[in-house]
């Protein structure tokens, strides 16, 4: 259990000839969140970013419009001064940035000619089987050409009967149609013409036969297709090549650009500058160190006292403090809503409580090995830093998972001890493990080791409910811890009176159960005690609120709900393939390869399932049912000025 | 499992266990669809606050699976009934 990072809010004043060797020294340590000044009327005000900025972040601009031309992606860093990249940037980018234009300029081009070259294709398609020069098409003084495109077809007689000088060409596939006539007898043939839906086709203005040019056009396609791919591989060439430039360069000019954009978040007058934000106090001795070395001690460090509403507001920036194997749960954390300054950083609860319950629910030691050693697989072979942390708390699951797997006795759905049904012993997978019943369980279940779960539900759920009320009291517990800095009557009236309401039905139900009416009658004092306190400490909210407690706890059976679904699953699976295997298992035959086909991808379905479901639901418990007893959370996340280098050093 | 004998032939349609079942699915069935329809709503204006802003996950999540309990109590009961 512990609190987030102590911080310590310091102001750094100084002189303007030394801001930049200021910047440059917090931006290196890396340690300093920064808070935005915002102008008021003591006279301050933000200051202009520092000369380069522009170019700065003009190049900045280039680099990423070529990385995004390229397609560079985040890779595997390979290290470089940054010295020598910002030397050679300019240089390297503008060679870059010609010949990237250059080929993206003939790739444009290349690509406008195919288009014309399409079109040309398609205006010459229609004439292909009319093997006639298309200079013969024009330059007529009597004669008429139609050519063009008809519905329904064209019998010679029709333009035989209104004149004999005619030469018709016509295609009757394609319903093309080129028909020479004289200029006087246009009009009648235009006519019949029109009967038959004629419209215009362009005639492509070269001249030539169709054949043969849509030859040349392919021709030319194909040319301009290559060409097309060859400046592409150039272009992937280039990718490969510069990538590694590309990604420096990005991070030290993003690195130059924080720095430059500086002074519009901090206060200036005429001469001097005040930087003002916050340092986890542990750290706030190396603050003071770095910044003096840089400046030779001519910089003002202070730290100055943190007020009371900087507190109640949530100011001050929040950095877990957990040990390594915690860290990954702070991801599940965030995912909610990071802690407030003033308030328990549960990650280390969760650490035990989502990996218990999660086994809890999936308890089977074959799902166990195959996610786990898919985990394992996956932090050892993907260098993301999104993905370790997941990969840690699956395998925290996994972990849990084997644990109750053996508690349960479940191997992939199957049960490892034998148990006595009803028709006698049923053998489980391991010979030599018999279950032993421990104790008589509710509504008539025996309690055994390995727990079967599918044959004592009514007990499970008496258990999931006995974890979850140990849940619900420790966020109770917790919320009391976080209040009692308001004064211990708060937190007395607000949690401790859920615990008294708790206390007062235990001991009524002892009473009644029991037997003992006198025990009975103190239940129902204390519990009305407890209603008394909680309505002081909330108003009339708590009262209406206190069947949700009850909601709360039932919501724990979903702890025995899910992991019953998932059993059903895999013993439908391993019932399905075995009855398959079973029906001809004297020879190796179709059914055989079936059932094995059966095995794998039901399991596979429910290996799948058996991340989301048990995630999912223990995931809600917490944040519902646990988060909800004492958790705020809408901590301002601690964004030191600085960046972690990947691709470059100093 | 009950044998299929000639006196089942003749025993009413809805014998005792008979009706437990069907009591134990209804209370399933009605409160699985009530989850539902509760979540829906839910579940569509967490997915468009998502849209808006990524870091609402974790609240439109938590916001989705409140009215789950529904079926967990459906549950509970027909666990109850068939037992």
């Amino acid at each position: 259990m512990s609190r987030p990072k102590r911080m310590t809010k310091a102001i750094i004043v100084g002189h303007k000839s030394i801001l930049k060797a200021t910047v440059n020294a917090l931006h290196d340590s890396n340690l300093f969140h920064i808070e935005d000044f915002i102008e008021d009327e003591s006279g301050f005000k933000i200051s202009k970013p520092f000369q380069n900025a522009e170019e700065v972040s003009k190049k900045l601009v280039k680099i990423r419009s070529i990385s995004n031309f390229l397609g560079i992606e985040h890779k595997e860093p390979t290290v470089q001064k940054s010295n020598s990249v910002m030397h050679e940037l300019d240089a390297k980018l503008g060679k870059l940035d010609r010949s990237i234009s250059e080929k993206s300029e003939m790739i444009s081009k290349c690509e406008n000619d195919l288009k014309d070259l399409e079109n040309q294709k398609k205006d010459l398609l229609p004439f292909l089987s009319i093997n006639l020069d298309f200079d013969y098409y024009r330059g007529y003084e009597n004669l008429k050409v139609f050519a063009g495109s008809i519905k329904g077809s064209l019998e010679e007689g029709q333009i035989s009967s209104i004149t004999q000088a005619y030469e018709l060409f016509y295609d009757p596939q394609a319903k093309t149609v080129v028909l020479f006539v004289a200029k006087e007898d246009a009009d009648r043939v235009q006519e019949v013409l029109q009967n038959l839906e004629f419209r215009d086709l362009r005639v492509p203005e070269r001249g030539g036969i169709p054949s043969e040019l849509l030859r040349v056009t392919e021709q030319k396609e194909a040319d301009a297709s290559r060409k097309i791919e060859s400046l592409k591989v150039e272009v992937e060439s280039m990718k490969s090549q510069y990538a590694d430039f590309l990604l420096a360069s990005d991070e030290v000019l993003s690195i130059e650009n924080q720095k430059a954009e500086l002074p519009l978040r901090i206060a200036t007058s005429d001469n001097a500058f005040i930087i003002e934000g916050w340092v986890p106090s542990e750290n706030y001795d190396t603050v003071i160190n770095t910044v003096n070395d840089a400046t030779s001690g001519r910089a003002y460090v202070t730290s100055i006292e943190i007020e009371e509403e900087e507190i109640e507001e949530g100011h001050i920036p929040v950095e877990y403090d957990n040990s390594k194997p915690v860290a990954p749960m702070q991801m599940i954390l965030d995912l909610y809503s990071r802690p407030r300054y003033t308030e328990i950083d549960p990650s280390s609860i969760l650490f035990i409580t989502f990996p218990l319950i999660y086994g809890m629910i999936l308890g089977d030691i074959g799902y166990a090995i195959i996610l786990g050693a898919m985990a394992l697989a996956i932090k050892t072979f993907v260098k993301s830093d999104a993905v370790k942390p997941l990969m840690n708390i699956l395998i925290y699951c996994q972990i849990s998972t084997f644990i109750f797997g053996i508690i349960y006795g479940e191997f992939l759905g199957f049960p490892l001890a034998s148990m006595h049904g009803e028709h006698g012993l049923v053998p489980g997978l391991l010979p030599f493990w018999n279950t032993i019943t421990l104790f008589p369980g509710l509504s008539g279940e025996e309690f055994t080791f390995p727990v079967h779960r599918t044959h004592m539900v009514m007990t499970m759920i008496g258990v999931s409910i006995f974890v979850g009320l140990i849940h619900l009291n420790l966020g109770f517990i917790l919320g009391f811890i976080n209040l009692s800095h308001h004064g211990l009557k708060h937190a007395v009236l607000e949690k401790g009176s859920w615990m008294i309401i708790e206390l007062g039905v235990l001991v009524a139900a002892l009473g009644y159960f029991g037997g003992i009416s006198g025990l009975t009658y103190v239940g129902v004092g204390i519990l009305l005690l407890g209603i008394v306190l909680l309505t002081m400490g909330e108003g009339i909210k708590g009262p209406i609120e206190l069947p949700s407690l009850m909601g709360n706890t039932l919501s724990y059976a979903r702890i025995i709900a899910v992991g019953l679904s998932s059993i059903y699953i895999a013993s439908t699976v391993n019932d399905i393939a075995f009855k398959m295997i079973w029906a001809d298992h004297s020879k190796i035959g179709f059914a055989a390869i079936a059932a094995i086909i059966v095995f794998i991808l039901g399991h596979g379905l429910n290996t799948v399932l058996s991340i989301i479901a048990p995630g999912l639901h223990s995931l809600r418990l917490q944040y519902v049912e646990f988060f909800g007893k004492f958790y705020q959370g809408g901590g301002k996340k601690f964004n030191p000025f600085g960046y972690i280098r990947k691709y470059t050093e100093e | 499992m009950v044998e299929p004998t000639v006196a089942a032939a003749a025993a009413p349609l809805l014998d005792a266990a008979g009706l437990k079942a069907l009591g134990a699915a209804i209370a399933i069935a009605g409160t699985g669809i009530a989850s539902g329809w509760a979540e829906k709503d839910i579940g569509s204006a967490a997915i468009g606050a998502m849209a808006e802003n990524e870091a609402l996950f974790g609240k439109g999540l938590i916001l989705t699976v409140i009215p789950e309990t529904i079926v967990i109590f459906g549950l509970v009961v027909a666990l109850l009934i068939s037992s």
